[in-house]
C-alpha cells in the first residue's frame, strides 16, 4: 500500500517536472553541501583502497611487496607476477576447466530453467503458486549443507572428480534464480502479441518460437550472464567435489594460498585475471541486479 | 553456495512493465475472461474452435514445462535435503564411505553430542553476534551512504558509485584474499598505517590472535563487502521518496531527522525490511571470509555454523555429524527464510 503511494506520487512528480533527479536544495547550507562532498569523497577512497591496493601489489617485484613500509606505486612496475600466474600448476587447466564448467552449467540451466519461467508466466495452472514457492525457498537453502549428502551421492556413482559431476550440481543452484529472472522477463512482453499471433493462426509452439523467444533475448543474455558471474565465482563446491586437476580458477587461487602462502605477488595476480571476466560483466548487467534483487519492493 | 545467495530472490527488469500492463490489461481489455485477470485466453481454455483439445492441453502443458526443472531441483536438492536429514540419524564415518557399508543407525546421537558440546554453543553464539552486529552496521552505513548519495554534488556521486560497483563486482573470494593480504602481520598496508599514528606500534601485529580483532578484520570485509548492495538498493528506494513531501516538510520546520523518521523511513519500510531478511540470511551463512582468512582451518573462535559443519565432516570425516549441525542451522534459519518468502509473495508476487 505505502509502495502504491510512493508509486502514484513518483508519477505526478515526473508529470511536474521530467527529471526531477536532482537533490533536494531547500534549507541546505552551502557548508553542509560541502561537508556532504567531503564525506563522500572519503568514503569512495576508503572503498577503492582495497581494490587499488591489489593492482599495486600485483604490478610489484617480489623485494618490492615483502616489505614493511609499502610504495604506494610500484617503483618497478613489473609483470613478472603474471606471468608466474599464468606460469603456475593448473592455472591454465583450471581455466578451461572453470570455462567448461561455467558454459555447460549455464547454458544447462538456461533450457531447462526458460521452459519452468515459461509455465509460470505464461498459464494459469493448479500448482503454479506451489512451483513459485519451491523456486523461492530452494534460493534459500545453504547449499554448504547439501554439500554433505550431495559429495556422497556424486561419490556412490563416481561422478566425484569429474567436470560432469560439478556442472550438473551447478545447474540445480542456477537453476532457481535462472526460472525466476526469466519468468520476469516473459512477463514482460505483452500477452497481447501471443493472442494476436494465435488469432492469426499461429500454434502455441510457433508463438514461443516466433514471439516469445526472440522477445526475450535480453533476457535470455541478462541471465546467462549473471549465472555465468555464479558460476565462474563457485568453489566451495568444486573445491570438495574434485581434486586440483579438475577445479576452477576459484578454487586454484584458494588452493594457491595453502601452497604458497606467501606468493603475495603471484596470488594477486592471479585474483586479478580471475576476476577480470566477472567484473566486466557485472558492470555491463548491474542495473539487472540492483532492481532484480528487490523485485517489488520498490515500483517504478 | 554464498555467491548465488548473493542474488537472492533476483527477477528481471521487466517486472514493473509486466505489472503495469498486466493491470492494464485487466482493466481496458474487453477481452478478459472473467475469473483470473491474468489468465488469458490460452490458459481458459477457449470454447470454440478446437477448444475440446485445448483445455487437455493447457492442463498438461505447464507441468511437462516445469517437469525437467522439478526433476533437477527434486534429485539434486530435494533428496540431498532428506539424505541430509537421514545421515543425521547414522553415524557414517571414512571407513563406511571407503567399503561402502551402510551406515550403523545412532538414533539421535549426534544430535546429543552436538547440542551437548560446548565448542558447538561457541560457534553458535559467535555466528548470532557476528550476524547481529554485521547486518546492523552493514544497513545503518548502507543507508547512511544512500542518503549521502542524494545530498552530495553529481561528480562525487558518480565517485561512490564506482567505487561501490567495483566492490561489488569482485568475487567474493578475491574481496577475502585482499583483506588477508592488507592484514598480513608482517607485510601487510593495515598495520603500517596504524602504525603510522604516533605512539602506536603495529609492526608485526597478528589480527587473528585475539578473537575480537579477528572479528573486526571479518566484520569490516562483510560491511565493505555488503554496502554497495545496500547504499545502491536503497538509493533506488529513494528516489521514490516523493520530493515534494520532504519540501513541505522542511517548510513546516521540520528537522532532517524529522523528515527522516516520519516520512522517508516508513515509505522505504517493504524495501529495508527485504534487504535487512537478506543480509540476515547471508551473514549467518557466513563461510568464505573466516575460511579464506584463517587459511581454510578456522581456529575453534574463528568458526561458523558453517564451516564448523564443513570441517566436521569433510576435515574429519564426521559426516553424520556434519550433518546434524546441518539440519540445527537449517532450523535455525527456518523462520527467517519464511519470512522473507512471504515478504516477497507480498510485494514481488503480484500476479
Amino acid at each position: 500500500m505505502v509502495a502504491t503511494t510512493a508509486g502514484t506520487a513518483r508519477a505526478r512528480r515526473r508529470r511536474l517536472n521530467p527529471d526531477a533527479e536532482g537533490t533536494i536544495t531547500v534549507g541546505r547550507s552551502r557548508t553542509s553541501t560541502v561537508l556532504a562532498n567531503l564525506t563522500g569523497i572519503v568514503f569512495s577512497i576508503v572503498m577503492i583502497f582495497p581494490v587499488y591496493w591489489v593492482l599495486n601489489t600485483a604490478f610489484k617485484p617480489a623485494t618490492e611487496v615483502l616489505r614493511f613500509t609499502p610504495s604506494f606505486l610500484p617503483q618497478h612496475p613489473t609483470l613478472d607476477n603474471f606471468v608466474s600466474a599464468f606460469k603456475a600448476q593448473y592455472f591454465l587447466q583450471d581455466m578451461v576447466n572453470g570455462l567448461v564448467i561455467t558454459g555447460f552449467s549455464v547454458l544447462g540451466a538456461l533450457a531447462i530453467g526458460f521452459l519452468a519461467a515459461l509455465a509460470i508466466a505464461r498459464f494459469q495452472f493448479y500448482g503454479r503458486r506451489a512451483i513459485i514457492l519451491i523456486v523461492l525457498a530452494v534460493q534459500l537453502v545453504p547449499f554448504i549443507a547439501l554439500l554433505i549428502p550431495l559429495f556422497l551421492m556424486l561419490q556412490s556413482v563416481s561422478l566425484t572428480d569429474s567436470l560432469i559431476g560439478v556442472s550438473i550440481t551447478y545447474i540445480a543452484v542456477l537453476l532457481p534464480y535462472t526460472v525466476w529472472t526469466l519468468r520476469g522477463f516473459i512477463s514482460g512482453i505483452p500477452r497481447e502479441l501471443d493472442e494476436a499471433a494465435m488469432i492469426d493462426g499461429c500454434s502455441r509452439a510457433q508463438v514461443f518460437w516466433r514471439i516469445i523467444l526472440p522477445l526475450t533475448g535480453p533476457g535470455l543474455v541478462a541471465t546467462s550472464v549473471y549465472g555465468f558471474i555464479q558460476a565462474w565465482n563457485e568453489f566451495i563446491i568444486v573445491n570438495t567435489l574434485n581434486s586440483p586437476a579438475k577445479q576452477n580458477l576459484m578454487a586454484w587461487l584458494l588452493q594457491n594460498q595453502t601452497t604458497r602462502g606467501t606468493a603475495w605477488g603471484p596470488l594477486m595476480a592471479g585474483a586479478i585475471i580471475t576476476s577480470i571476466p566477472v567484473v566486466i560483466f557485472f558492470l555491463i548487467i548491474q542495473r539487472n541486479i540492483a532492481t532484480g534483487l528487490t523485485a517489488g519492493a520498490v515500483k517504478g | 553456495m554464498p555467491p548465488a545467495r548473493r542474488a537472492g530472490g533476483i527477477a528481471g527488469d521487466g517486472i514493473s512493465f509486466r505489472e503495469r500492463k498486466s493491470k492494464m490489461y485487466a482493466v481496458d481489455s474487453p477481452t478478459t475472461p472473467q475469473h483470473g485477470s491474468t489468465g488469458g485466453p490460452d490458459a481458459q481454455g477457449t470454447p470454440g474452435r478446437s477448444g475440446r483439445n485445448r483445455r487437455g492441453e493447457s492442463a498438461r502443458t505447464p507441468w511437462l514445462l516445469s517437469l525437467p526443472t522439478l526433476l533437477l531441483l527434486a534429485g539434486l536438492l530435494a533428496y540431498p535435503l532428506f539424505r541430509m536429514i537421514v545421515l543425521s540419524f547414522q553415524n557414517m564415518r571414512l571407513r563406511e564411505l571407503i567399503t561402502g557399508a551402510a551406515p550403523p543407525w545412532v538414533g539421535l546421537d549426534q544430535y546429543r553430542s552436538v547440542l551437548t558440546s560446548s565448542a558447538f554453543w561457541s560457534v553458535v553464539w559467535h555466528s548470532v553476534l557476528f550476524t547481529v552486529v554485521s547486518v546492523a552496521v552493514s544497513v545503518v552505513l548502507g543507508m547512511a551512504v544512500a542518503l549521502l548519495m542524494r545530498r552530495v554534488s553529481r561528480g562525487v556521486r558518480l565517485a561512490m558509485v564506482v567505487a561501490m560497483m567495483f566492490v561489488w563486482a569482485l568475487p567474493q573470494l578475491v574481496q577475502a584474499q585482499i583483506f588477508r593480504w592488507m592484514t598480513d602481520s608482517d607485510f601487510g598496508v593495515v598495520n603500517y598505517l596504524i602504525d603510522k599514528i604516533p605512539g602506536v606500534s603495529f609492526a608485526n601485529h597478528s589480527w587473528f590472535v585475539s578473537p575480537t580483532q579477528g572479528w573486526l578484520v571479518i566484520t569490516t570485509l562483510v560491511v565493505w563487502a555488503g554496502i554497495p548492495f545496500l547504499a545502491i538498493t536503497l538509493n533506488a528506494g529513494l528516489t521514490q521518496v516523493p520530493k515534494e513531501l520532504l519540501e513541505a516538510a522542511t517548510v513546516d520546520g521540520a528537522s532532517a531527522w524529522q523528515a527522516l523518521r516520519g516520512i522517508t523511513l516508513p515509505i522505504l519500510r517493504p524495501l529495508l525490511i527485504i534487504v535487512t531478511t537478506l543480509s540476515v540470511i547471508w551473514n549467518f551463512g557466513l563461510f568464505t571470509q573466516p575460511w579464506v582468512l584463517r587459511d581454510g582451518k578456522p581456529e575453534p573462535e574463528f568458526q561458523t555454523l558453517a564451516t564448523y559443519a564443513y570441517t566436521q565432516a569433510f576435515g574429519q570425516s564426521r559426516y553424520s555429524l556434519g550433518s546434524a549441525i546441518a539440519v540445527i542451522t537449517v532450523l535455525l534459519m527456518l523462520g527467517v527464510m519464511a519470512f522473507y518468502i512471504r515478504q516477497m509473495f507480498k510485494i514481488g508476487e503480484v500476479d
